[in-house]
Parts: structure tokens; sequence; C-alpha cells
């Protein structure tokens, strides 16, 4: 420690702000010791979200988190990839797991280094080198690029050669050539934009909500191909805004976009399945407005992320996170009639309404963290890239497609997430402060339920079929459109009035967004709320959501869907309720509702899993086990909150996966009740998508 | 007060303990953490990883009994409980956690009941031995103990 204090002058490293986070208590106190011998400032914290909702009540607190990858309540690289997009700290893993492939993830994930435990004091004492290497390259960049590169690179070659900061020797040398890889390809692309760089070094820009919104909303505008810094520097009119700002936060955003793709690709994760909650918890804003971004999410589904993001209790959000398939579903539903449907949100998305069920065009798979949406499937939502303006709605409306989707069809939803995601992340993305309000439920009002609540609300199940003109939507093929019906038929109904009134109940996520009409208020909204979710509001008002989904063929079958999504009762304002509340909209209701309807063969043993599952890429096939899966409810699904809603996630008012315990059961009774959930009626199955 | 026998029989167990494969040198990083401002350190952190490690094995046991069997769950319990008795350096647990993981991958039931007797076995022996330990150097007071861990 003295030579190293010695090399940088002053007393640096010591006095480091370490944030440790550990699951492990025992782990947790040795950690604690090494690093205060090596004279850090030492903060240790055993559950993620209390980590995450720290660091962003304190950005500068810290200035770099070690994190352990196998956590109950959140995994791991979510937590990276929150923190790297949020706060840009470097993350240092942690795990007892020495695998190469996990110790890859975590560099493709983001992480600056992966310890392997039991860690070793030699190890801790040069971790001061990520702080600094951080920091250099990210003035770097701000810099003219060229020769600093490469001596940094070396430099931090060097480095690593030096201190060996990895321990597991196999991996060791994959991971060095992989992270100087990535330096290598963050440099290069970098400079490929063209613009000179200027020389100056520039101060450190903060993505906030607000910003990072309207950059997705360039980029969606763009076309995520076309989307060149350049491009979006000047539809994004930001003053003091440089090029190189933007290029380097595409390519976060590119990166991140990717590795939502990949989850959803199905990539199993080993560790998912045991953190299933945890892993899809982290949903939070991030994904959420991903999620909304790529409008795939059905707006209904937004708007219970945003209430979840919010913290709103009753929200529903779990949804999206909850289980891919069934979200695969709805969104497969309420694509599949949306098409001509046009959510009239009065967002001028609209368009991407007929696509949103074919593809998520957008699907910029929120946040990585969203391993349970599966691949958004671009191809299937059909989500055409909305105009600008749809960046707001079709957020919301690509998260709830994106939801359906995921729930449907994992294996369409990959292969076509992948483009998607990379498009319009509508910025839902991340907003950075959104993504921290979200506990703090910023106090969307639920209104701002952009799903566009038919103004029928009250009857809106009920008459859903009848009024529901428009809203092919509850197509009620898709059982998991019944759930989304609700919400969808919200949609449909482009009325902007709350879903809630539908329901009986309110669905917070639906309602209140008012949103709807008007893509930029989404972002208005997004920075009022802070909610991440915020996206969603004006996302959701997008026609979105796939009309056709939620719509239920017959009246029965809406009724049916109706008791399924949860007879009305008054549904907790989140959508996504929590299971406790009725089911409702099938993606609002918690989580476990969720994925319970959703999943229905699949396994779901963790959010992620799920999707990786492939669901046979036809809509009914999946519409068929989701319906089933309606009634059945995986016992995985319930009652957890896989990963999206679920603890873990930093939204406080998450639905607690224990408070939807028992309404997943009841759930699960009403979905039984409204129909066997093999049957065809209740979920609109028969063909009426 | 004859700190040198003391002395002599605290070496001779630590050595059989590692020679006997029950520690390693996670163990001896530990002692080295220990100074005056935490005088007592190892054996805290030693108590901590045995009450925390209790809870996992029952919930290991539990998840084991429940039917249908979780597999990730279990997987992920033992994971947790690998890593907990890595830090410690207890090395024969950590040996038998990964070969409940390997019988958790191949969802082998028996595999895994028969992997969690060993744990628990090794648990068990491991902690009492331990406590032996602790209270020998107990008896040798700070400064000697002090002395004692410098190896």
């Amino acid at each position: 420690m003295a030579a190293v204090a010695e090399a940088r002058g002053a007393d640096f490293p010591v006095g480091m702000k370490v944030l440790v986070v550990d699951d492990d208590p025992t782990c947790l106190l040795v950690l604690k010791r090494m690093l205060l011998d090596c004279r850090y400032d030492v903060t240790t914290c055993p559950q993620a979200t209390r980590a995450l909702t720290m660091l962003r009540e304190n950005r500068r607190g810290f200035d770099v988190i070690i994190s352990d990858v196998h956590m109950p309540d959140m995994d791991g690289f979510r937590l990276l990839e929150l923190v790297g997009l949020e706060m840009d700290l470097p993350v240092i893993m942690m795990s007892a797991d020495s695998r190469t492939d996990i110790v890859m993830k975590g560099i493709k994930h983001g992480a600056c280094d992966y310890l392997i435990k039991p860690v070793r004091m030699e190890e801790l004492k040069n971790i001061w080198q990520h702080v600094v290497r951080k920091k250099f390259n990210e003035n770097k960049d701000h810099e003219h690029s060229g020769s600093l590169d490469d001596t940094d690179r070396n430099r931090a070659t060097n480095n690593d050669n030096e201190y060996a900061s990895s321990s597991v020797d196999g991996g060791e040398g994959s991971w060095k050539s992989q992270k100087k890889k990535r330096e290598k390809e963050e440099d290069e692309a970098d400079m490929e934009n063209g613009d000179p760089s200027s020389t100056s070094k520039k101060p450190r820009v903060v993505w906030s909500v607000e910003l990072h919104q309207q950059f997705v909303n360039a980029v969606n505008h763009l076309g995520i191909d076309k989307a060149v810094p350049k491009k979006i520097l000047e539809l994004m009119n930001v003053p003091g805004l440089t090029r190189e700002n933007v290029a380097s936060h595409l390519q976060k955003f590119r990166l991140y976009l990717k590795r939502i793709a990949q989850h959803h690709a199905g990539i199993p994760h080993p560790f998912v399945a045991p953190a299933s909650n945890a892993k899809v918890a982290p949903l939070g804003g991030l994904e959420f407005q991903a999620l909304a971004a790529s409008g795939q999410i059905p707006p209904q589904a937004l708007a219970a992320l945003q209430d979840e993001l919010l913290g709103r209790p009753t929200s529903s959000l779990a949804l999206p996170g909850r289980d891919p398939s069934s979200l695969r579903l709805a969104a497969m539903k309420g694509s599949k009639p949306h098409g001509e449907r046009e959510i009239a949100f009065g967002q001028p998305i609209y368009k991407s309404q007929s696509n949103m069920y074919g593809a998520f065009p957008q699907s910029s798979p929120a946040v990585g963290g969203l391993p349970s949406f599966g691949a958004w499937p671009n191809n299937k939502l059909g989500m055409t890239d909305s105009p600008s303006g749809l960046g707001n709605v079709s957020n919301s409306q690509n998260s709830n497609l994106l939801l359906h989707e995921l729930q449907q069809q994992p294996d369409t939803l990959l292969s076509g997430t992948l483009h998607n995601i990379d498009v319009k992340p509508s910025g839902i993305v991340m907003p950075s402060q959104s993504l921290n309000t979200f506990p703090a439920s910023e106090g969307i009002p639920l209104n701002q339920n952009p799903l566009v609540i038919p103004s029928q609300s009250p009857s809106f199940l009920a008459s859903i079929p009848p009024s529901m003109k428009h809203e092919p939507l509850l197509a009620s093929s898709s059982p998991s459109n019944s759930l989304l019906g609700g919400i969808d038929m919200v949609n449909q109904a482009s009325t902007s009035q709350p879903l809630i009134s539908t329901h009986g109940g309110n669905l917070p996520g639906l309602m209140s967004r008012s949103s709807n009409a008007m893509p930029s208020p989404g972002i208005s909204n997004f920075q009022s709320g802070n909610n991440p979710y915020v996206v969603n509001q004006n996302a959701m008002g997008a026609s979105s959501r796939p009309p056709g989904v939620l719509k239920t063929e017959s009246t029965d079958s809406l009724s049916r869907s109706y008791g399924y999504i949860g007879g009305g009762t008054s549904v907790d304002s989140g959508l996504l309720s929590s299971q406790t509340k009725n089911p409702q909209y099938g993606l609002l209701q918690s989580p476990n509702d969720v994925t319970g309807s959703w999943s229905p063969s699949q396994d779901i043993d963790s959010y992620g899993n799920t999707l990786g599952q492939g669901h046979p890429g036809s809509t009914s096939s999946n519409f068929h086990s989701s319906s089933v899966a309606l009634g059945k409810l995986p016992d995985q699904g319930r009652g957890r909150n896989h990963g999206f809603v679920g603890k873990g996630t930093c939204i406080p008012s998450r639905f607690a996966v224990d408070e939807v315990e028992s309404p997943t059961n009841n759930l699960s009774h009403s979905i039984g009740s409204s129909g066997d959930i093999g049957n065809p009626d209740i979920f609109g199955f028969s063909g009426q998508m | 007060m004859d700190y040198s026998n003391l002395r002599r029989q605290i070496t001779s167990m630590k050595k059989s303990l590692f020679d006997q494969g029950y520690l390693d040198e996670q163990f001896n990083q530990l002692e080295e953490l220990q100074d005056d401002s935490s005088p007592n350190f190892v054996e805290e952190v030693v108590a901590l990883f045995f009450k925390d490690s209790s809870r996992l094995l029952t919930n290991i046991e539990q998840a084991l009994e429940k039917y249908p069997q979780d597999f990730y769950r279990l997987d992920s319990l033992v994971h947790q409980f690998k890593g907990s008795g890595s830090s410690i350096g207890a090395v024969r647990m950590k040996n038998e956690c990964s070969m409940f993981k390997a019988h958790c991958n191949n969802r082998n039931l028996e595999g895994c009941r028969r992997s969690l007797q060993k744990m628990k076995r090794e648990h068990a022996t491991l902690k009492q031995k331990l406590e032996t330990y602790f209270q020998l150097l107990r008896q040798v007071g700070p400064r000697e103990r002090a002395v004692n861990s410098w190896k």
C-alpha cells in the first residue's frame, strides 16, 4: 500500500470509497476487514437493492463497487449493468464460481474485474487501478483519440499483467484479452464516427432521464441502424452536448441493448435459475423504459411497469419482468389484430402499433436485466419504427408488446428482438434520474397511463367486446391477451381514460398516465415523474399495445378473461398489482400472475430462463400455453416475482413477491374459474387473434 | 501458565487442521488480518460463518425434502454455502459443496442427499475443532495469540 500511495502521490488510494455488496455475511465481514486494511473507506451492504438505492441517492459517494454475482434480491450482473449505466462507476464482480463463461458474462456486462472467492488481500489492494483507469478512459473519450488510446491500453494491460486481478487462471488470460478488446473496440468505435473529437477535456455529461429520453427519441426517430452520433446530436439539439458525448452514450446503449437481446434470446443463465426472482426483479426503470422504448411493451404493461417502478404497490408492473413468455403472448396477441388497430392514443406512434405485435421493433430490451422478456422479437411485434414521437408512445407500446411478446414467443422474439432492441429504446432505457426516482415513486400519476384506458373503463372488461370496437386487441385467442386484454383494451379504446376504470380497480399503470397523447410529454413525464416508467406513459399512449392481444374474442371470453383478470375487483392501482390484485390485466397483475399465466409450459425457473425457453414461435401455441398457464400458473411463476417485480427490484413498491403470493393463488383461482385455462374461449384463443 | 506448552499445542493443532485438509491458506489470511484493533477477528468471522451456515444447511435440507425438488434453488443455496466456507478457508466443506452442485446438475437426488450428509458432518467436525482451537488461543491470551497468528 505504501508503494501504491507513493506512486500516486498524496494519499491516493487511501480513503478510496468502496461499496461492497454481498448477501453472504461472512464474506462481507472478511472483505470489509481486508479493505480497511488497505486503508480504503468501506461500506458494506448485504442487499443489492439497498445498495442501488444508496448509489442513486449519492452518486458521488463511492468510487468503486464490489459486488457478488449470486444474490437473492437482484442478480449481480443486473446491478452491474445498472450501476454502469446510471452511475458509470467501476464495478468489480466476485463469486465462488470461477467458470469461464460466467466470468465472460461479467466482462460483457461491463465488469472492471472479476474476483474469485475467496478473495485475497493482494487482489483487493489493486482495485484502485480500476477507478483510475476508468476516469482516465473517460477523459480520453473526450479528448482527442489516438495515441492516448494506445498508451492507456498498454498501461492497462501492463497493470493487468502485474497485478493479475483475475484469479481464474484460465479465465484470466481470456479476461484480460477480453478487456483489452473491449477497450479497443470502444476506442475504435468512438473514432469511427468521423467528426474530429475536440481536444479539450470535456466535463462528464450526466445523462439525466430527460436527456436520455431525448437521446432515445432521437435514436428511435432515426432508426437504430441509422442512428449516428452526429444525427442524434442534431436531433437532440441540446446545447453543450458534443458528438463525443453522444457517441459514447450510444455505444453503451447499444451494448445494453445487445445484452438485453441476448437475454431475450434465451441465453440460459445458470444463475438465472436460482435467482430467478432476483434476476428479473431489477427490471426497474431501466428496463421498463427500454421496454417502453421499444414500444413493445403494451401500454398496459408499461403502465404496470411504471407503477411498479414508481413503487406503487399495486401496480402490477411486474408483468414485464415476470414472465417473458406471457408477455410475449400478450404482445403477440395484441399485435395480431392490431395491425390495423392503431391504438389511438393520440400519439403518433401508432404506426408501430400494427407492427407492434408483429415484432417489437424496438424492443429496446431495456435493460439487460430483463431476461425474462426474452428477446423482444421485433419481428413479432412488428413494431414499426415509430417516428420520433413514437418514442414515447412506442415505448410504452413496445414495452407492452414486448411483454407480450416475450411471453409468447421467446423464440421469435429473440430473433426479432435483436434488431428491435437496437432500435428504439425510447429513452426509457435509462433515465438516470428516473431510475432513481423509481423507488421514490415520484409520483408518476397513475393516470399517466399511456395505455389509454378506454373510456368505458368500468364496464371495460365486460363490455369490451362490444365496445371495443376498435380494439381488436382483446384478442381472445391469446390468453395473455386476456390478461392484457384489460389493458389492451384500454389502449385500444384509445381513450385516455385510465384503465383503472375498466376493471373497476385502478390500473395504476394504465390509467394514470394520461400522457398517452404525447410523445413528448412522455419525456416530460419522464422527468417529472422521475419514473423510469415515465416513458411508459407516453408510450402507453401510443396505441402500441396490441389491441389485438387484449382482445378477447368473445364477450364470453372477455368476461372470462375478465374474471381472470381479476374480475374487476379493485385492482390495486398498480396494474400489475402483485398478485393480490385481481389479475385483471394479465400483464398488470402482479408479476406472479403474469408469470404464472404467461409462462405456461416453459420453465420459468427464473424470469430470464423462461425466455430462453423459446416458446414455439407460433403465437397460437403460445397462447395456449399461456392460457394454460393462466390457469395453472406454474409454480415458478407464481408467488414469485420473477425478476421483475419481486424483491430486489429497486422499485419500492415492488410487487413484493410476498404480497403477490396470495394473490397469485387467487389469480390462479380466478383463472381457473374463468374457464379452464386451456379453454380457448377465455383466452380468445379461438383464433380471434 | 505454561504458554510454551499451550503454544505448542496450538501450533500442532493448527498444523493438523491444515494437513488434514480442513483449512487452507485463506485461514492464514484471516489470521493476518487480526491485529490489535480487531483482536478476535478470526473467531468472530468463524462464529459468524457457523451461524450463517447452519441456517443454510437447514434450508438446503428442507429444499431437498420438498417435492418436487427445485434443483436450481438447491444449487443456489449450496453455492452460497460454498462461498461462505471458502471465505474462512474451509476447504473440505468447499469441496463437498462442489460435489453437491455436481449432483444438482445431474438432478441426482440421492447423490445430493449423500452429499448433504457429508457436508453436515464436515461442518460439525470443523466447528468442533475450531472451537477447541479458539479455546486454546484464549488461554494464551491476546499477546500470545498475536504471536501465534503471526505464522
